[in-house]
């Protein structure tokens, strides 16, 4: 059985309620108080000491509101045309997304861990075991959604357990159970894959035809991860959301850079022989 | 919406006004999150760089050793300062690796597990076979020198350590450490080292072995121990994989293209077009080309030495900022420029 997590973000209201839950739950350190003066997200970045992080995006395109604007009709969710010839662009005038691990079928960090400290567990997570990491970081820049930092005075590389000790106890984890929209749904891989396909459905059948599911073998999880165990429903381009489009498994790579480096190798000793002829 | 507002959209030619208002604010063109890194950079500091330096020079060492002993070229000199320059590096290489950990206590989890996929798992591993294999010659050699004293111990290291056999068993892990250090920053997700997945290897290779050389031609020509045929086959030798390491870079930056922009930046360009292109590759090969003096050849010695240093550097830099930077790694994730596990070698 896999868990994983689906995160709607069209119904996401940024209170942070999950970041919250997760420190509080994992007993997470603070990050310090860190204001960017970019908007009201002052957390910024997923970390070793963030695990769920919400993002808050402004977008003009999206906020353009003309005409005579009837705030209820745009609360209700309404679409068609309004009254006094005024558009409504989308679901409001902020994006917010909560970020997390995205738990990948075939995970960069996990193949790059050389002390076999990140592992899969029996929910088929991808989960660091804190009594064997060393610190060595190499998963950090392996992986290619930035999920994983090593965390200062404790040398280890932490990362979201997708509460692991909760589920063990059958609980949902703490970002899940805290969130007050629904916006973040824990369950199995294969039921939160339907149900993000039927929601998108639904959004598309309301007019909000750029809705679509990230995180699926052909977006978000391309060259080689095969997709990801936390998905997410998205109105925007990945990259609005800070995700990058089509990540790559860089360990695809290991054998063709050694075949390679090998020919090398010959060459290098051909000419190293050739020099030594008289 | 109240009588006051209604008037003002319509004043502001129906559109509505906020505090929030982005559209003076040129980050919101930008397709990111307000300049945040989406991917995290290595954090890896100066002992790094240093380490791949002196994994190549063992490497490069032990690959030149090994093909004299092979080809019956009997130098002593060279020979002993072969087996001792291997034992240095993979004394030093693992003393840096340990304090570049988190948790350096736990250092020997590297040998938990062996995963053929992470270079770095097979980093620790070929690094612990070729340190031991060029250990137990250094030792032989030490016991030969008398350094072991004379007694029974030394005479029974001489007589039961196969130095041929275990310079021929450690060739292929001193290469493998060599090239290695280069798969080793390829297999991230930094565009600038991974857009290389193919050429990363061999350049840090061929760089190595052009430090090996200019060390081992340095340290004969201080002491004035080396043959004179031995310094002559260095000197082509060296010529030769100079002339390598300049082709290797640039089809590097060609292969990397408008990814290799960070290596050509303010803080990165010093060491790499100074350092390396320069200093490194083209100053020691003008050098090595022109009438072979002693003075000339060492100049280019330190110099090569130098800029094997400064390349590791600069790519380990330059690593950080492409790491850095949203648009290069937004544009390296998005289409056809990854690598793709359809890709041949």
């Amino acid at each position: 059985m896999a868990t994983g997590f689906l995160t709607d973000t069209t119904v996401c209201i940024g209170c942070k309620a999950c970041e919250v839950a997760c420190k509080q739950w994992n007993q997470l350190p603070a990050d310090g108080y860190e204001l960017t003066g970019d908007s009201y997200d002052n957390t910024k970045q997923l970390s070793g000491t963030t695990w769920r992080h919400v993002a808050f995006i402004e977008n003009p395109k999206k906020r353009r509101l003309t005409g005579d604007v009837d705030l209820v009709a745009l609360a209700e969710d309404v679409t068609e045309p309004l009254p006094g010839g005024a558009e409504l662009d989308a679901l409001g005038r902020w994006a917010f997304m909560s970020d997390v691990c995205k738990h990948c079928v075939a995970a960069p960090c996990q193949q790059a861990c050389p002390t076999g400290s990140i592992i899969r567990n029996e929910f088929d997570n991808v989960y660091i075991q804190p009594d064997i990491c060393n610190g060595c970081g190499y998963c950090v820049p392996a992986c290619p959604y930035g999920v994983i930092t090593k965390v200062p005075h404790d040398g280890r590389a932490f990362k979201c357990t997708l509460c692991y000790d909760r589920q063990k106890d059958g609980l949902e984890p703490a970002c899940a159970k805290a969130c007050p929209t629904e916006s973040i749904q824990f369950g199995e891989v294969e039921d939160l894959k339907a149900r993000a396909e039927e929601r998108v459905q639904e959004l598309h059948d309301k007019g909000y035809t750029q809705a679509y599911v990230w995180g699926t073998p052909e977006v978000g999880g391309t060259g080689g991860i095969g997709g990801n165990h936390a998905k997410f429903i998205l109105m925007d381009e990945p990259e609005t959301y800070n995700l990058p489009r089509h990540p790559f498994l860089p360990q695809e790579k290991v054998k063709g850079g050694v075949i390679a480096s090998a020919v090398a190798a010959t060459v290098l000793g051909a000419v190293v022989a050739l020099a030594f002829r008289d | 919406m109240g009588e006051a507002t209604r008037d003002q959209v319509q004043r502001s030619n129906g559109k509505v006004e906020t505090s929030h208002h982005p559209e003076t604010d040129q980050k919101r063109d930008d397709k990111n999150y307000y300049g945040i890194p989406p991917i995290k950079r290595a954090h890896w500091t100066w002992q790094i760089p240093i380490y791949f330096w002196l994994g190549g020079i063992g490497a490069g060492t032990q690959l030149f050793a090994t093909i004299a002993q092979l080809l019956g070229h009997k130098d002593e000199a060279l020979k002993r300062v072969s087996r001792y320059t291997v034992l240095a590096t993979m004394l030093l290489s693992p003393v840096l690796l340990i304090w570049d950990l988190g948790r350096p206590e736990r250092f020997y989890n590297m040998l938990r597990i062996l995963k053929l996929r992470s270079p770095m798992s097979t980093q620790s591993w070929s690094l612990f076979a070729f340190g031991n294999l060029g250990g137990l010659v250094a030792a032989r050699q030490a016991a030969e020198d008398g350094l072991l004293g004379d007694n029974t111990l030394s005479r029974l290291v001489i007589r039961l350590v196969p130095d041929r056999l275990l310079n021929v068993l450690a060739l292929p892990f001193g290469l493998f450490v060599g090239f290695n250090t280069g798969n080793l920053i390829s297999a991230t997700s930094v565009p600038i080292w991974a857009r290389n997945w193919m050429l990363m290897g061999p350049t840090f290779l061929t760089s190595g072995l052009s430090t090996a050389l200019s060390w081992l031609s340095l340290v004969l020509h201080l002491g004035r121990w080396g043959e004179a045929k031995t310094l002559r086959i260095l000197h082509r030798a060296e010529k030769a994989t100079i002339l390598m390491e300049a082709a290797l870079i640039a089809a590097s930056l060609i292969r990397m293209g408008r990814w290799s922009k960070p290596l050509f930046s303010k803080e990165v360009a010093p060491l790499f077009v100074g350092g390396t292109l320069l200093g490194g590759v083209l100053a020691p090969f003008v050098l090595l080309s022109g009438e072979e003096r002693r003075s000339r050849s060492m100049l280019a010695s330190v110099l090569a030495l130098a800029g094997g240093l400064a390349f590791r550097s600069s790519l380990i830099l330059a690593g950080r900022q492409s790491a850095d930077d949203p648009e290069a790694y937004f544009t390296f994730a998005s289409g056809e420029s990854a690598p793709q596990p359809e890709d041949n070698v």
